[in-house]
Order: C-alpha cells, then sequence, then structure tokens
C-alpha cells in the first residue's frame, strides 16, 4: 500500500490521467441515470395519470377494432376495492368510440365517461382547462383545444355525440361544451371528450357500464415500483369474478413501457463507450508504469517478492486512483443532480421539449438517481479500471528479475 | 556434504541462445562457499561473474548441473518458491539503481523484512541497528536520489545482511564506484563478515580490491581457473 501510494505521489502526470479517466465516466453514468428516471417518470407519470393508471379492471373479451369491451360493474365488486388495502385510488370509465359533431362539421372521437369528482385527485386534465370549467355533471364535457379549432367549437355550445360500440350499438346525445383544455398531447386533444360517466352510460343505455375500472395501486411512485403493480395486479386476480381481467399498465400503454425498458440499457451502453475509453486510458497508463519501473520491479523481485506482491502494489495503485476518481465522479453527479432539482428541475431546449409534448411528457425534466445507481456506477468504473490494470500487474509479476534488471527504457 | 557448506555448485553449464547465436556463458562450474567465507570472484569483463552469481542466487537457472542452497536443489523449485528462498535465506547486492526509489532508506531496509512479515517495530529496530553499523543511520529518512553512489552502495549491503541470510551475493558491487569508495565499501562488507559472521560472495573485475578478500576464485572463459585462499 505504502509503495503504491509513493508510486502515484511519483507519477503524478499519470496518476492525474486515470483519476481522470475513472472520474469523467462515472459522473456521465450517474448523470445519465438521473436523465433516465426523470425521462420515465415523466413518461410513467403522464401516462398513468392521463390515461391508464397502474392496473385496469377490464373485461376480458377481446374486440376487433380497438373498442374496449363494455362489461356491467358487478355488484359486490366496488365493495371488495373499497375495503381492498392494495389500491390507494380507483374510478371508473367508460370509453366510447364515437363522432362528434355540431353544425355540418364532425370528427371521430372517443368520448371518456369519467367520475368528475374523483378523477379530479389524479388526472391533470381539470387543471389543463383553460377555457370555460371542467365538466361537474350529466350533460357537461369539456374538448381539446384542438378538437375545438377543428370544429370551431366555443365554451357553450352544444355538441352532438353519436357513439357507436360493437356491442351497444349506436346511441346519440347533445352535451354542452363547459370547458376547453391545453392537452399535453396533440392527438389527445383531437380525440378526447370528457364527459361525466352517466352521460356516458346514456350513450349505451346501460346503467353500471364501464369498460374499465382505473386504479392506481398503494406506494407505487414510479416506474421502478413495477414489482407493486404485478403484485397487486396478482392479488385482484384473485378477487374479481368470472369474465374479469387484470390489465397492467404495461399491456395498457405497451410503447411506453418498452420505452422505458430500452431506455435505460440505451444510456447505459452509450455510458459504456466512456468506460471503455477510461479503462483504455488505465491500461495506457499502467502499461507505461510497467515499463519505467521494469528494472526497480526486477529489484524487487529478486529480493524475494512474490508475484502475488507485485500485483497487488499494482492494483492498490489502481484501486486508490480509480476509487478516488469514480467514487468524487458518482458524487459529483448525484451533487449536479440534486442542485438541478433544487433550481426546480431541467427545462428541455425548444425541439427536444415540443417532441415530449407530444408524447405527453412534462417537458421540465425532474432528475433522480437512486443510492444503488450512484454505488453501481462508482463500483462498475472501478471494476473497469481493475480489469484494464490486470494485463499490465500480470506483465510485472512475471517478468524475469535478470531481464528486468538489464532493462533500460 | 559438510555442514558449513552454504552453497554448493555441481557442473554448473549455462548457454545463452538467441535465434542465431549459442553463447555458453558457463561451461562446468563446481564451488562450496562455506559459512562465514568472504569470498570473491574475479575475471575478466565476459567471463561469466553475473551469470554464476544469478544462478547461484535462484535468480537464473543452469542450462545443466545443480546449485544447492543448504542442501536444497534450487532446479527442483517452482518459481515463487525460489522467490521465498531469496526473500529469506539469501542477500542480494546489484551493481547500481537497486535500491527502490520511491522508499526512503530506512523502508529500503526494511523492504525485505515487510515481505517476510515481520512486525514492524522490530523490523525497524534491526534495520536502524545496521545503518548504525554502516555509519548511515542519518540518511534513514532520506530518499535514494538525496545520497551519493557509496551511501547508496552501502544502503543496498545494509538491505542485504538485515535479514541474517545465509549469504549474502554481490554482483560488482563496486562497479559504479570511485577506487575509494570501492575499497570503503569491500573494507564494510568484510567487518560485516567479521562482527556479524555473515557470509559474502561477491563478483569483481577490480584487481586492487582483491587482497581484501579471504578467498578468490579466478573465472576465465565460463571456468573456474584457479583458486586461492589468503589471510
Amino acid at each position: 500500500m505504502r509503495y503504491a501510494l509513493r508510486n502515484i505521489k511519483r507519477a503524478k502526470r499519470r496518476a492525474v490521467y486515470t483519476f481522470l479517466a475513472t472520474f469523467y465516466p462515472a459522473l456521465i453514468l450517474v448523470i445519465m441515470f438521473g436523465f433516465a428516471a426523470g425521462e420515465m417518470q415523466s413518461l410513467f407519470d403522464s401516462a398513468t395519470k392521463l390515461e391508464t393508471g397502474h392496473l385496469q379492471i377490464r373485461s376480458a373479451k377481446e374486440l376487433s377494432g380497438g373498442s374496449i369491451p363494455i362489461f356491467a360493474l358487478p355488484e359486490g365488486l366496488v365493495d371488495e376495492l373499497a375495503h381492498s388495502d392494495l389500491l390507494e385510488f380507483w374510478t371508473l370509465r367508460l370509453d366510447l368510440p364515437a363522432l362528434a359533431a355540431i353544425g355540418s362539421r364532425s370528427y371521430g372521437v372517443v368520448v371518456q365517461g369519467v367520475e368528475p369528482e374523483k378523477i379530479r385527485r389524479i388526472s391533470p386534465v381539470p387543471g389543463l382547462v383553460v377555457q370555460g370549467r371542467y365538466i361537474g355533471g350529466s350533460g357537461e364535457a369539456v374538448v381539446g383545444e384542438e378538437l375545438a379549432r377543428l370544429l370551431n367549437l366555443a365554451v357553450g355550445d352544444a355538441l352532438v355525440l353519436l357513439s357507436a360500440h360493437p356491442e351497444a350499438g349506436m346511441g346519440a346525445g347533445v352535451v354542452m361544451v363547459v370547458g376547453i383544455f391545453r392537452a399535453p398531447q396533440a392527438e389527445m386533444g383531437r380525440t378526447i371528450v370528457q364527459v361525466s360517466l352517466d352521460t356516458a352510460q346514456d350513450l349505451v343505455r346501460r346503467e353500471n357500464a364501464v369498460t374499465s375500472v382505473v386504479a392506481y395501486v398503494a406506494g407505487v411512485t414510479g416506474p421502478w415500483h413495477a414489482s407493486r403493480i404485478e403484485k397487486a395486479a396478482a392479488e385482484l386476480e384473485k378477487i374479481l369474478p368470472p369474465g374479469l381481467a387484470v390489465k397492467k399498465f404495461a399491456e395498457l400503454a405497451p410503447e411506453v413501457a418498452v420505452f422505458m425498458q430500452i431506455a435505460r440499457p440505451v444510456l447505459t451502453a452509450f455510458s459504456a463507450i466512456f468506460f471503455i475509453l477510461g479503462g483504455l486510458v488505465v491500461l495506457n497508463s499502467f502499461y507505461l508504469a510497467v515499463l519505467e519501473r521494469t528494472r526497480e520491479l526486477g529489484v524487487i523481485r529478486a529480493l524475494g517478492a512474490s508475484r502475488k506482491w507485485i500485483m497487488a502494489a499494482l492494483f492498490w495503485e489502481v484501486l486508490v486512483l480509480s476509487g478516488s476518481g469514480a467514487v468524487l465522479g458518482a458524487l459529483l453527479g448525484t451533487g449536479l443532480i440534486a442542485l438541478v432539482e433544487k433550481l426546480g428541475g431541467l427545462r428541455l431546449p425548444g425541439a427536444y421539449s415540443e417532441y415530449l409534448r407530444a408524447f405527453g411528457v412534462d417537458p421540465i425534466l425532474h432528475l433522480r438517481v437512486s443510492p444503488g445507481e450512484v454505488a453501481g456506477a462508482a463500483l462498475a468504473m472501478i471494476g473497469v479500471a481493475v480489469l484494464s490494470a490486470w494485463y499490465p500487474a500480470r506483465r510485472a509479476a512475471r517478468l524475469d528479475p535478470v531481464e528486468a534488471m538489464r532493462y533500460v527504457l | 556434504m559438510s555442514s558449513d557448506v552454504v552453497i554448493r555448485a555441481e557442473g554448473l553449464v549455462k548457454i545463452y541462445r538467441t535465434d542465431a547465436v549459442e553463447t555458453l556463458a558457463l561451461r562446468g562450474v563446481d564451488l562450496s562457499i562455506h559459512k562465514g567465507e568472504f569470498t570473491a570472484v574475479a575475471g575478466p569483463s565476459g567471463s561469466g561473474k553475473s551469470t554464476l552469481l544469478h544462478l547461484l542466487g535462484g535468480l537464473d537457472r543452469p542450462t545443466s548441473g545443480e546449485v544447492f542452497l543448504e542442501g536444497k536443489a534450487l532446479s527442483k523449485l517452482h518459481p515463487e518458491e525460489l522467490a521465498r528462498l531469496r526473500l529469506e535465506r539469501i542477500g542480494f547486492v546489484f551493481q547500481a539503481h537497486n535500491l527502490i526509489p520511491v522508499l526512503t532508506v530506512l523502508e529500503n531496509v526494511t523492504f525485505a523484512l515487510e515481505l517476510r512479515g515481520v512486525p514492524a517495530r522490530e523490523r525497524e529496530r534491526r534495520a536502524r541497528e545496521v545503518l548504525a553499523e554502516l555509519g548511515i543511520e542519518k540518511y534513514a529518512q532520506q530518499f535514494p536520489h538525496r545520497l551519493s553512489g557509496g551511501e547508496q552502495q552501502r544502503v543496498a549491503v545494509a538491505r542485504a545482511v538485515v535479514g541474517d541470510p545465509a549469504v549474502v551475493l554481490a554482483d560488482e558491487p563496486t562497479a559504479s564506484l570511485d577506487g575509494e569508495n570501492s575499497r570503503a565499501l569491500i573494507d564494510l562488507m568484510r567487518r560485516l563478515n567479521e562482527t556479524r559472521g555473515t557470509t559474502f560472495f561477491f563478483a569483481t573485475h577490480d584487481a586492487r580490491l582483491l587482497d581484501r578478500v579471504k578467498r578468490l576464485l579466478i573465472l576465465e572463459d565460463g571456468r573456474i581457473v584457479s583458486e586461492r585462499v589468503q589471510a
């Protein structure tokens, strides 16, 4: 250890290179973890709050054409859910494909029958209303800005809804537009008409008709709690009557789930480039160190040091340098993430911000990193550095003492 | 074999082979080094002195023949066993640059003791004792580059004897020293031989030092051509 520390002091420039070669990759990886977690949190929040919930209870039937099957809410299920401690919150929804028309204009939409009072707790739509107000009861609707533009709608207009569900047939009704909301996603703004649940049930002429029970699992704050969602889904399956099934977030928003699945490996692979570069610097640095110290290592070997001792001396050196570099890099990354969060998150630049908005993602990114990720980044870099030093250390340990003492650089 | 024989060499032959050339460095050397001897092997450059010392010290292996250290055949040992044997039973002094530059004088002297697992306090006590005996204790905390060539070689001698080895092998220890420092170093080694009973076997090509040894071997062209015992 002392020999290792003295060698670090002896070759300061090389020590600095090795330090930086481990510092930057660890720093970059931690920041990337922060970005990945932030993006995944945004995607998860927007998908679950706007659309899917953590899971949904639906009819087990499959309908062609993409419509969600309608089922009558079984007696007792509401009580069962109310008494279940698995769910933090749940609400009913009836989604119907429909044609929205006013005057000579019409547009294909999805009528979402929701429980207005309950959904306020979780959905951002009531907060996105930019004209008028959110729905309060029967016969009222809110529409997105894009649909309002397409149909030339204004608050106070009467909107005709013609639903056409494969199981319920045609239905018609008139609602009053009480509010216009600014959708975080253009597609949603064009296609979603939110009405009260009973208004939607009138369109299909069925009391108690729903397409989903949208549920939020207790204790789930982000995609990293996927196992809690799985566990809650499995528990719910046990209490559901025949004909109903639980659909999890990953099935309800597969594109978001896939993105979340690949985001981290892609970022990690990208970081691996920096790790490889860092490893090459360490390899080069220690290879040169062994060359420069060949005579000295020959003397040490001649005096009776074992191969293990020689390797250990070099590994101590790489451990001290890469350990301090990787740990400080990871800590600085954590500090920068904490600072960004303290300042309110990272407002993403224009084009990227618009891109995220199209996916319904908040363009302010909230970075986060877990202690496990920080430790993982630092340890991975130290591991790469030690592996990189393996070859020079092995070469040093296998030096022939006589040849080594004759060596002139 | 007499019990006071520290090293015995039998029929040592060493051939260095490169792609095109074969060099016969030793052509069948037989010798015994006894406990407490102060022996020099002298001869012109290229006579095989360094090769002989490397073979006797287990740093290299002979093409044929055998070296026995305290009765143990070196050719049968694994490189790591040889390293352990060198650490515990042999002290080395090389021509030059044989101190570890990043360690202080005291740390250089205690280095081999540390490898042997001698406790810190004990190794420092022993190192300071030898440094005092060699008159260089005042340099204990200095790094080697601050010392003259003669002082550095004295530190190397201190390192070689501190572990009470069976034999100290010195390969031209005076090669980088001037005449005065060379004689001083050999006198110092002789004194250690007399006071501590340390066995010394060293190679030299400096004829001015030969009157200071008890036993002299002359090596020429890879063979011991004469041997004499001196007062």
